[in-house]
């Protein structure tokens, strides 16, 4: 440490006499870039330090904001400086402040990386990033006195881009350390994340391990037992790794949640030095252990798809689309009740959750015609009861249009199952109930491509499934 | 104005009715004046009269809101904006276990107790509680395990004692609460908080504020149905009154409808010889009519009630002998709730009907089944309840999911309280008694908003303490609003000068560790 020290001194003595003249300039630059590039030669051997070094360098995700400030107002004030000189010269300092505080967070940096024992190729890439960053803002000291003077203007806002891509970089890098890597885009929408981050979780993408245990590995564990780092030579980041274990041994024994270290070094007081996450990261949530441990006691299977007595909420059928606001046609809906006496019922007081369509009260006389009637409000209505009325075949075709229909009840109804296969448009159709009705299990065949349809109801029917004994629920 | 019949002074006085005021301000006059009836016969003294009638404007004007037929709910957008959130549940169906079920012998399993058998519980489980004054007095409080075996059952492994095998068929399904607890150690006080909210009489029960709330779902039957089962002479069977199913402060048309358990399941169901549709018909058109000047004369939204429930009696009429004609149910029907649901009265019985009022769109269906109070004589009594009551609450559960409407009905399983894990009287490995528990019990819930498999709450090694997740009775009633897309804290009716709700004034949770 003695030679860093008297290096950074020599280093900050040519600084002393870089004003004299342009000489001066290019050797203290030359300078710092060297002791800037013989840092990526600092042995990260993963071995912990616990000391002042340690000490220090946890104020480096502090520190290491000032140089982002800086970094990002350096672009805005030259840019807005074109108009306003005044503002150019606010730049000049700016930038050397910007170069300053980042040699001081590279160095508090280190610090934590060489004390805190961290290796791995995450930590090696955000060191290396931050080494850029300050060459790169000496570069722009150097070409920014050019471009006062001559006004060549190319050479150094390119710079500048380039400046604030390793900062968007580096800083990426900094982040995934401390929040792990999937942590940007874990509530990303499910459409976008395919392209973003390919989930290579497990081979049964919709199992109980990929949606919610991987979760939270993912994001409590990873960043130290994962591709950048590989602390206690553990990886948590996949299904194989997990049950693998590491040099203490393993971590999850299956229907044995006390059998593994992870249930055990979660559940430890936090102040025990074998806590786990270590290092004052973020903790399980006692929900989250309860989740492990309960899929650890159903035997830890990679493809179970729910484990026996656990709910996750949110879990299962995604929400479905809201529907339209019906509000303006609540005058003709009322009518609609008085001349049919089938009913239109809000679902609740939301009108993005639809209608219900009501027919107990004139269920005998309730035909294909006075359905056909309601198809004007087809868009809003999400659940139609149509039990015991005296709907037909022709219904069917009609019910087809009702597109955000989520239950449809047909129970006791004259309906054959001939014309099922229109139904199959109804992309948001989970619940169907064709009770005592005359379908046959052929009938059903075109009902299975309907992606959301999760209950089917037979009873009574000759499609019925063999009972089992309490269930005639079939679910796909 | 006519003078109200029942009113005897201000003969000679002037009528407010005859001041030239607006008429909204006689309006209100005329809905002040049974709250003035009253003062009058008692007192007869004006003053009073005036002042009660200042006070208790607000109130009356409320309670005249709920009665006018032109606002009732179930069509279209209500004025009580309800319910608050999609619901999960459409309906209910509350098995009411009256007497309080031994959570001890049936769903607490504690095997460490047999090794305790005839040890005294130690003091400190107790602490400081007040026992009732059956047990107070007793030199020591010897445990009592349970007497049958315990088995697991399902994927969940919950285990279930052997009394019950039908409900152990279906421990997958149901969700079990071991960590309920209530206020009240007896019967009175503690089923009035299960029921209504409160240990005190008055209050609306939880079928009369969703028949309120929600309204019906078929016009021709009541919203709110009451179901009792026949007494078993042998057991100790608790009284039960009306004022489980009161409306309370509500509109008494919301009050639960009672359907007999001998006989016609309602009085006088048929016309008299002689008399047709047509003519009932027209008879009840004239009441109506001299109904409506009465109400137009004293203002008494009582009178709105009596309108209501004569026209819900004519529809009964021929709305009722359709639902319990059971001729038309398929053989698979008996062969799931068994023999014993032919014969009105029974438990499995009610338990058929109450899914006949489900499909037929009755909001809320309570079946109380009396005999529960377990004193002495444990081993003797509680197979028999067992069997009474096991196989009608597993075919209901069964026979609504398999016709699909348990995906929007919620079924409920509770007493009013649990027992005590010491025996009552002397304990012998023959036999034992157990005295009212009011620490901890357990009920089941099954159906649409509720997780199936799920066992919330813990209680001690004794069954006597809430160890973990407590749920006390003003949750649970929360969590049943919940179900029903009901929230319960916004779910309110200003009475006495409070927003009065089934969860009372104190502060009640959604047990959001059970629903979905």
């Amino acid at each position: 440490m003695s030679v860093a020290t008297r290096v950074a001194s020599s280093a900050g003595s040519l600084w002393q006499r870089a004003h004299q003249g342009r000489r001066g300039w290019i050797g203290a630059g030359c300078a710092t870039a060297l002791i800037l590039l013989s840092l990526l030669f600092v042995p990260l051997d993963g071995r912990a330090r616990a000391d002042w070094l340690q000490f220090l360098g946890r104020f480096h995700p502090l520190l290491v904001h000032l140089p982002i400030g800086l970094i990002v107002l350096l672009p805005v004030l030259e840019t807005w400086g074109l108009r306003r000189p005044s503002l150019r010269e606010a730049a000049g300092l700016v930038l050397q402040l910007a170069l300053a505080t980042c040699l001081v967070a590279i160095l508090f940096g280190l610090l934590l990386a060489y004390g805190g024992g961290e290796s791995g190729s995450t930590v090696t890439r955000h060191l290396r990033g931050g080494i850029l960053l300050a060459i790169e803002l000496l570069f722009c000291m150097a070409v920014r006195r050019t471009w006062l003077q001559t006004r060549h203007w190319r050479a150094y806002f390119t710079l500048l881009a380039a400046l604030l891509l390793t900062l968007v970089w580096t800083a990426h890098q900094g982040g995934s350390l401390t929040h792990g890597s999937g942590y940007l885009t874990h509530y990303l929408p499910p459409a976008l994340k395919r392209y973003v981050a390919p989930s290579a979780v497990s081979s049964h993408p919709n199992s109980f391990f990929a949606k919610h245990i991987y979760s939270v590995l993912d994001t409590k564990c990873v960043s130290c037992h994962g591709t950048n780092k590989e602390q206690g030579g553990l990886r948590l980041d996949s299904y194989e790794s997990l049950m693998t274990g590491g040099k203490d041994g393993i971590v999850i024994a299956p229907y044995n949640p006390d059998g593994g270290l992870l249930l055990r070094k979660v559940t430890l007081p936090p102040s025990d030095p074998h806590f786990m996450p270590a290092e004052g990261r973020t903790p399980l949530t006692p929900d989250e252990i309860a989740r492990i441990r309960a899929w650890v006691l159903a035997g830890a299977s990679p493809d179970a798809a729910s484990v026996p007595g656990l709910f996750i909420a949110g879990d299962g059928e995604e929400a479905p689309p809201p529907v339209g606001d019906y509000s303006a046609l609540m005058g003709e809906i009322q009518q609609m009740q008085r001349l049919q006496g089938a009913k239109l019922i809000p679902v609740s007081t939301k009108p993005a959750d639809g209608l219900i369509l009501r027919t107990t009260d004139v269920a005998v006389t309730f035909d294909d015609s006075q359905l056909a009637k309601f198809q004007r409000f087809a868009p809003f209505i999400v659940e139609a009861e149509l039990g015991r009325t005296a709907v037909t075949d022709d219904s069917i075709a009609t019910l087809a249009q009702f597109k955000n229909l989520r239950a449809l009840h047909l129970e006791g109804t004259a309906v054959t199952g001939r014309t099922l296969g229109k139904l199959s448009s109804l992309s948001q159709l989970s619940y169907l109930n064709l009770s005592a009705t005359k379908v046959t299990k052929e009938d059903l065949t075109p009902l299975k491509s309907m992606p959301k349809l999760r209950h089917l109801y037979l009873f009574n029917t000759s499609a019925e499934p063999a009972a089992a004994d309490n269930g005639i629920r079939s679910t796909q | 104005m006519k003078q109200h019949p029942l009113c005897s002074d201000c003969e000679d006085k002037i009528s407010p009715m005859d001041l030239p005021i607006p008429s909204g301000m006689k309006k209100e006059w005329a809905a002040c004046e049974s709250r003035r009836q009253f003062l009058g016969r008692t007192g007869k003294v004006l003053g009073w009269a005036a002042l009660a009638s200042l006070l208790g404007e607000a109130s009356l004007h409320y309670r005249a809101f709920a009665s006018d037929p032109n606002l009732q709910t179930g069509s279209g957008i209500n004025n009580l904006a309800l319910p608050h959130f999609a619901p999960k549940a459409k309906r209910a169906i509350y098995l009411f276990m009256s007497g309080a079920p031994p959570q001890v012998d049936l769903f607490d399993y504690k095997p460490n107790l047999v090794a305790q058998f005839n040890n005294d519980m130690p003091a400190s489980v107790r602490g400081n509680q007040q026992l009732t004054g059956m047990t107070a007095g007793q030199a020591r409080f010897p445990i009592a395990p349970a007497h049958w075996p315990f088995s697991q059952h399902g994927q969940t492994g919950t285990w279930i004692s052997d009394l019950l095998p039908y409900t152990a068929r279906m421990a997958d399904d149901l969700t079990f609460i071991k960590s309920t607890n209530t206020d009240a150690i007896n019967h009175e006080p503690a089923i009035m908080l299960m029921n209504t909210g409160s240990m005190n009489s008055g209050k609306p029960c939880l079928g009369a504020w969703l028949a309120y709330g929600l309204g019906n779902m078929n016009d021709n039957l009541p919203t709110f149905v009451v179901l009792q089962t026949k007494t078993n002479p042998k057991e100790n069977n608790q009284p039960v009154s009306s004022r489980l199913w009161s409306s309370g402060f509500l509109s008494s048309e919301f009050s639960g409808i009672g359907l007999r358990s001998v006989g016609d399941p309602v009085l006088y169901l048929q016309d008299p010889a002689g008399v047709d549709r047509d003519t009932r018909r027209k008879m009840l058109d004239a009441v109506e009519e001299i109904n409506r000047q009465t109400l137009a004369e004293v203002g008494d939204p009582e009178t709105n009630s009596r309108i209501a429930q004569y026209e819900m009696a004519f529809r009964m009429q021929s709305s009722v002998p359709e639902l319990t004609d059971l001729s038309n149910e398929p053989e698979s029907t008996w062969d799931l709730y068994g023999p014993e649901a032919k014969s009105p009265g029974t438990f499995a019985y009610n338990c058929l009907l109450a899914r006949r009022m489900a499909e037929r769109g009755v909001r809320f269906t309570q079946i109380y089944k009396r005999g529960w109070d377990v004193h002495d004589n444990v081993v003797g009594n509680l197979p028999v309840l067992c069997q009474e009551t096991d196989r009608g609450s597993y075919a209901l559960v069964t026979d609504l999911r398999r016709r699909g409407l348990l995906d929007d009905t919620l079924v409920i399983w509770a007493g009013e309280f649990g027992r005590t894990v010491y025996s009552q009287g002397g304990l012998s490995q023959e036999n034992y008694g157990r005295d009212h528990h009011p620490r901890c019990f357990t009920v089941w819930m099954a159906g649409a908003g509720v997780r199936p498999g799920v066992t919330y709450g813990e209680t001690d090694e004794y069954s006597y303490n809430v160890v973990k997740d407590p749920v006390h009775v003003r949750d649970f009633n929360a969590t049943i609003l919940h179900c029903l897309g009901i929230d319960h804290n916004k779910f309110t009716y200003k009475f006495q000068g409070l927003d009065q709700k089934l969860t009372s004034p104190v502060p009640a949770f959604v047990v959001q560790g059970i629903v979905t």
